[in-house]
C-alpha cells in the first residue's frame, strides 16, 4: 500500500535510473583509482581489502553489501542502465547462468590473462565462470559450498540411531538407503520431523547427476524427459507425503524457529550453511548438531565468482583485485575467518584447511568433510534458464509437503510451467 | 500581481478607447501575460517534476510492454500487442488479478467501516484524548518489514500465537501459507492493522467541521447516537468518504508489500505461495521483470494494472456516492 501509482508504473525504468545515482567507480581527486566491490552476505574481504589498500597506495577500495536477492536484481537493473554497478561484482552460482546471457556487459577477464590461473581451480568450478566454450572468462570463483549432511545427535539416538559421524554416513551411501533411515527414525520418533524441507533432498540429489533440466549438448530442456529429474522429484517427494519433512521453505523465518525448537533431526549442509543453524539452533544446541558425509557421493552448492562488469573505468585493476582476492593463500585466510570453503584444490586440501574442526558441530572435521565432499562430486550442468525453472520444482515438492496435490500431479503440473519458463 | 494598464497615447489624441480595441504596448502586454500565465508558471514545477518521473516512466512503459524485451539485454524486436495478448490467456494473470480482488476487498471494507467506527469513538469526548489519537496512528508509523515480521510469527504454522489460541478453542492448526483463504486473511489483516488507523484520522478531521448543531437538535428530536452517525455524522462527511474510498483503491490494487513478506520463498521465488495463492498482480509484475527478466511482459502487466485500477476507482467511486448519499 506504500508505493504509488506512478511509483510502480515507473518502476522498471525508474529502478534503473535510481539505481544510475548509486555511481560508479570515479577517480578520487588525488589521484588515487577508486575501486568498488559489490558483496552479500559475508565474504569476508573487510580486512582483506585493508591489507591490499595498504600494499597498493593508488588505490582506494569501497565495499558494498547488500542481501543476496537484492544483490541480484540491483545488478541486472544495473547493468541494463549501463551504469552504477561496482568495478568488481559477485554473483553467485544459482544466477551466473542468467548472466552468462548477457556476458557482453562483462569485461572477459581472458583480455586480462585470467586464462592462465585455470590451474589454481577446481575444473567444474572454472567452468561454471566461463562461456564460449571456455573462451570468455566472466568470473573468478571464491568460494564453494560442497555437500554434506547435518543431523541431530539426540534426536539419532532417541531413535535408537548410531550418532557417531562415520557410522551415520554409513548408514545411507545412496538416498534410498537416506529413505529407509527416515522411516525408521518416523517409526521411533513420530512427533519429530526427519528432514527440514523435501526441496533441499531434492536439490542434493539433482545436483549429483550429469544432466537436470538442461541438455549438456545444446542447453535445450529436457526436464520433461530425463528420468533423473522423476527419480529425484519421486524420492524427496515421498519424504514429503510420508509427512517425513517439516515443509518448511529452507532459511526462512519458521526454518530458524523449527531449529531452534529441534523439530527436524536432518538437513542437507553446504559448509556454509554451518553458519545458518548454528545462529538459528543457538547457543544451547552446542554440540547437538553433528556433520556426516551426504548420501550418493559428494556434491555441491552454491558459492560464488568475482565478475567485471563493462562500464568500470579500471577493468585492469579490478582484475588485478579480483585475482588476488581469489588466489589460494586469500581463500584460505576467509575459511579460517568466515567458515567459506575455498575452491582450490591447493586452499582446500591444505593440512591447515583440512585440519580444521568446528566446536559448534561437535568438533567435527569439516574441514576433512568438506574438501572430501569436493573431491569426489560429478558437477552436474546448469542451463541457461536454471534459475527460472529451479521454482517451478520446488513450488510443487511444496504443494505434496502440504497435501495439496499427488506426487504425480504436482510433477505434471511442474513439468508444464517449467516448459513455459524455459521458453 | 496586476499592472495598471498604461494605455498608448500615439497618433489618436487623449479620447479613451476601449482597451481591446487599441494596439497595445508591450508593457500592457507584459500585464497581460503576467496575470494569465504566472499561476501557470507557479504550479509548473510540479508538472514538470511529474513529466519526468511520472509521465515519462509511464509512456516509456508503455512503449516497452510493445517490444520483447528483456531486462538486462533491453530491445529484442517490436511486437506489437503481443504481451497483451499473452496476458489475456494467462492463466496466472488472471490468478493474481483474482488475489488482488480478493484482498483488496477483504482488506479495504472492513478497514473503512472500523474506521469510522474508530473515529466516531475518537470525536466524543474521551479523556486523554490527545493519546488516543496518535495512539491508531502508530501502526502506520512503523516499519512494514518489522510488521510483516511480526504477523509471520503470529501466523506461524507450528508456533504461532495465533494457531495456539485457536488450538485452546479445540481448532486445528491452520497452515496460514499454504491456504489461499487463510493467507488471503493473514495478509488483509496486516494491511488492516497498517491502514485502519490512519484512515480514522482523516475520518476524524472531517468529522470535526460538521456543525454541532445539527446533532443537538437531532439529539432534542429524540434521536438514537446509532441514528445520528449514520444519518448526519456519515453524509456529512461524504467527500472524504469518497476521498478514502479511491485512495484506498488505489493501494489495495497495488498489494505488494505485505504479501511479498509475507511469502517464505520471498522474492527468490515470488510466486506468493506455492500454488500462487496469494500472489498479487505487483508480485506477478515483479516475478516476472526482475526473476524471469522479461521486462517487456513486466511492462504490459503494469499497463494492464493501471487500467483496472482507474475502472475499479470509477466502480468504487459511484458505488461509494450511492452508499453515502442514502439517508
Amino acid at each position: 500500500m506504500s508505493r504509488t501509482l506512478v511509483g510502480w508504473t515507473a518502476s522498471i525504468t525508474a529502478l534503473a535510473l535510481v539505481a544510475a545515482c548509486g555511481g560508479g567507480g570515479g577517480d578520487a581527486g588525488d589521484g588515487k583509482v577508486k575501486l568498488s566491490i559489490g558483496v552479500f552476505s559475508d565474504f569476508g574481504y573487510t580486512n582483506l581489502i585493508k591489507e591490499y589498500q595498504a600494499a597498493h597506495p593508488g588505490i582506494e577500495i569501497e565495499q558494498r553489501t547488500v542481501k543476496m536477492e537484492q544483490h541480484h536484481t540491483q545488478l541486472a537493473t544495473q547493468l541494463a542502465g549501463g551504469r552504477g554497478a561496482a568495478d568488481i561484482v559477485a554473483i553467485e552460482e544459482g544466477n551466473i547462468t542468467q548472466f552468462r546471457q548477457s556476458k557482453d556487459k562483462f569485461v572477459n577477464l581472458a583480455d586480462y590473462g585470467a586464462k592462465e590461473l585455470q590451474g589454481q581451480w577446481a575444473a567444474w568450478k572454472w567452468n561454471q565462470g566461463t562461456t564460449d566454450g571456455g573462451n570468455f572468462v566472466l568470473g573468478l570463483g571464491t568460494d564453494m559450498g560442497s555437500l554434506a549432511l547435518c543431523y541431530r545427535r539426540d534426536l539419532f539416538e532417541a531413535a535408537g540411531l548410531p550418532t557417531d559421524r562415520e557410522e551415520v554416513g554409513k548408514l545411507w551411501p545412496t538416498w534410498e538407503d537416506y529413505l529407509e533411515v527416515a522411516d525408521a527414525f518416523s517409526g521411533k520418533v513420530p512427533d519429530k520431523k526427519f528432514v527440514d524441507t523435501a526441496q533441499n533432498v531434492y536439490k542434493a540429489i539433482l545436483d549429483q547427476t550429469e544432466e537436470g533440466y538442461f541438455a549438456k549438448a545444446d542447453d535445450s530442456f529436457i526436464g520433461d524427459k530425463n528420468d533423473k529429474v522423476k527419480q529425484a522429484f519421486t524420492l524427496a517427494a515421498s519424504l514429503g507425503e510420508k509427512k517425513q519433512t517439516g515443509a518448511l521453505a529452507p532459511f526462512s523465518q519458521d526454518w530458524n524457529v523449527a531449529l531452534k525448537q529441534a523439530s527436524f533431526a536432518t538437513t542437507t549442509c553446504p559448509a556454509w550453511a554451518l553458519a545458518l543453524i548454528k545462529a538459528g539452533a543457538g547457543d544451547e544446541a552446542t554440540g547437538k548438531w553433528d556433520v556426516a558425509a551426504a548420501p550418493g557421493g559428494g556434491g555441491n552448492w552454491g558459492g560464488s565468482f568475482l565478475a567485471v562488469p563493462k562500464q568500470t573505468k579500471h577493468p585492469k585493476e579490478a582484475y588485478e583485485l579480483a585475482k588476488w582476492l581469489t588466489a589460494p593463500e586469500q581463500q584460505k585466510r576467509i575459511f579460517k575467518e568466515t567458515g567459506n570453503l575455498p575452491s582450490e584444490p591447493a586452499a582446500y586440501q591444505d593440512p591447515e584447511v583440512t585440519a580444521t574442526t568446528n566446536e559448534y558441530f561437535n568438533s567435527a572435521p569439516v574441514g576433512q568433510i568438506f574438501g572430501d565432499s569436493a573431491e569426489s562430486l560429478k558437477p552436474t550442468y546448469r542451463g541457461t534458464k536454471d534459475s527460472k525453472v529451479t521454482p517451478v520444482f520446488n513450488n510443487a515438492l511444496s504443494r505434496v509437503e502440504t497435501g495439496k496435490q499427488s506426487t504425480s500431479d504436482a510433477f505434471d503440473q511442474a513439468v508444464r510451467e517449467a516448459r513455459d519458463a524455459a521458453k | 500581481m496586476t499592472v495598471a494598464p498604461h494605455r498608448a497615447t500615439a497618433g489618436r489624441g487623449t479620447e479613451p478607447v476601449p482597451p481591446s480595441a487599441q494596439r497595445l504596448s508591450w508593457r500592457d502586454k507584459l500585464g497581460r501575460l503576467d496575470t494569465k500565465y504566472t499561476p501557470y508558471l507557479i504550479i509548473a514545477p510540479f508538472f514538470v517534476v511529474f513529466g519526468i518521473f511520472g509521465l515519462y516512466p509511464l509512456l516509456y512503459t508503455a512503449w516497452v510492454s510493445l517490444h520483447e524485451w528483456q531486462l538486462i539485454e533491453g530491445d529484442q524486436g517490436f511486437t506489437g500487442l503481443a504481451n497483451y495478448a499473452e496476458l489475456l490467456s494467462d492463466e496466472n494473470f488472471w490468478n493474481a488479478l483474482g488475489n488482488t480482488v480478493s484482498l483488496f476487498l477483504l482488506s479495504t471494507v472492513p478497514q473503512l467501516f472500523a474506521a469510522l467506527g474508530l473515529a466516531a469513538l475518537l470525536d466524543r469526548g474521551l479523556r486523554g484524548r490527545a493519546f488516543w489519537r496518535a495512539g491508531v496512528l502508530l501502526p502506520n508509523v512503523i516499519s512494514v518489514a518489522a510488521v510483516a515480521l511480526v504477523f509471520a510469527q503470529l501466523f506461524g504454522r507450528d508456533f504461532g500465537i495465533v494457531n495456539a489460541v485457536l488450538g485452546l478453542v479445540g481448532v486445528d492448526p491452520v497452515d496460514w501459507r499454504a491456504e489461499t483463504w487463510a493467507s488471503h486473511l493473514a495478509i488483509s489483516s496486516m494491511v488492516m492493522w497498517r491502514w485502519t488507523g490512519y484512515n480514522a484520522l482523516i475520518y476524524l478531521a472531517a468529522m470535526q467541521s460538521v456543525p454541532k448543531d445539527m446533532y443537538e437538535s437531532a439529539m432534542l428530536d429524540g434521536a438514537s447516537r446509532w441514528r445520528v452517525f449514520w444519518s448526519i455524522t456519515v453524509p456529512s462527511i461524504r467527500p472524504t468518504i469518497l476521498f478514502t474510498v479511491i485512495v484506498s483503491t488505489i493501494g489495495g490494487m497495488q498489494l505488494f508489500v505485505e504479501p511479498q513478506l509475507f511469502d517464505p520463498g520471498g522474492t527468490a521465488t515470488g510466486t506468493g505461495g506455492d500454488d500462487r495463492q496469494f500472489q498479487t498482480l505487483v508480485m506477478y509484475l515483479y516475478e516476472k521483470g526482475f526473476r524471469l527478466f522479461d521486462a517487456g511482459y513486466s511492462a504490459a502487466i503494469a499497463w494492464v494494472l493501471f487500467l483496472v485500477i482507474l475502472v475499479v476507482a470509477v466502480v468504487n467511486f459511484a458505488v461509494a456516492r450511492r452508499i453515502a448519499a442514502k439517508g
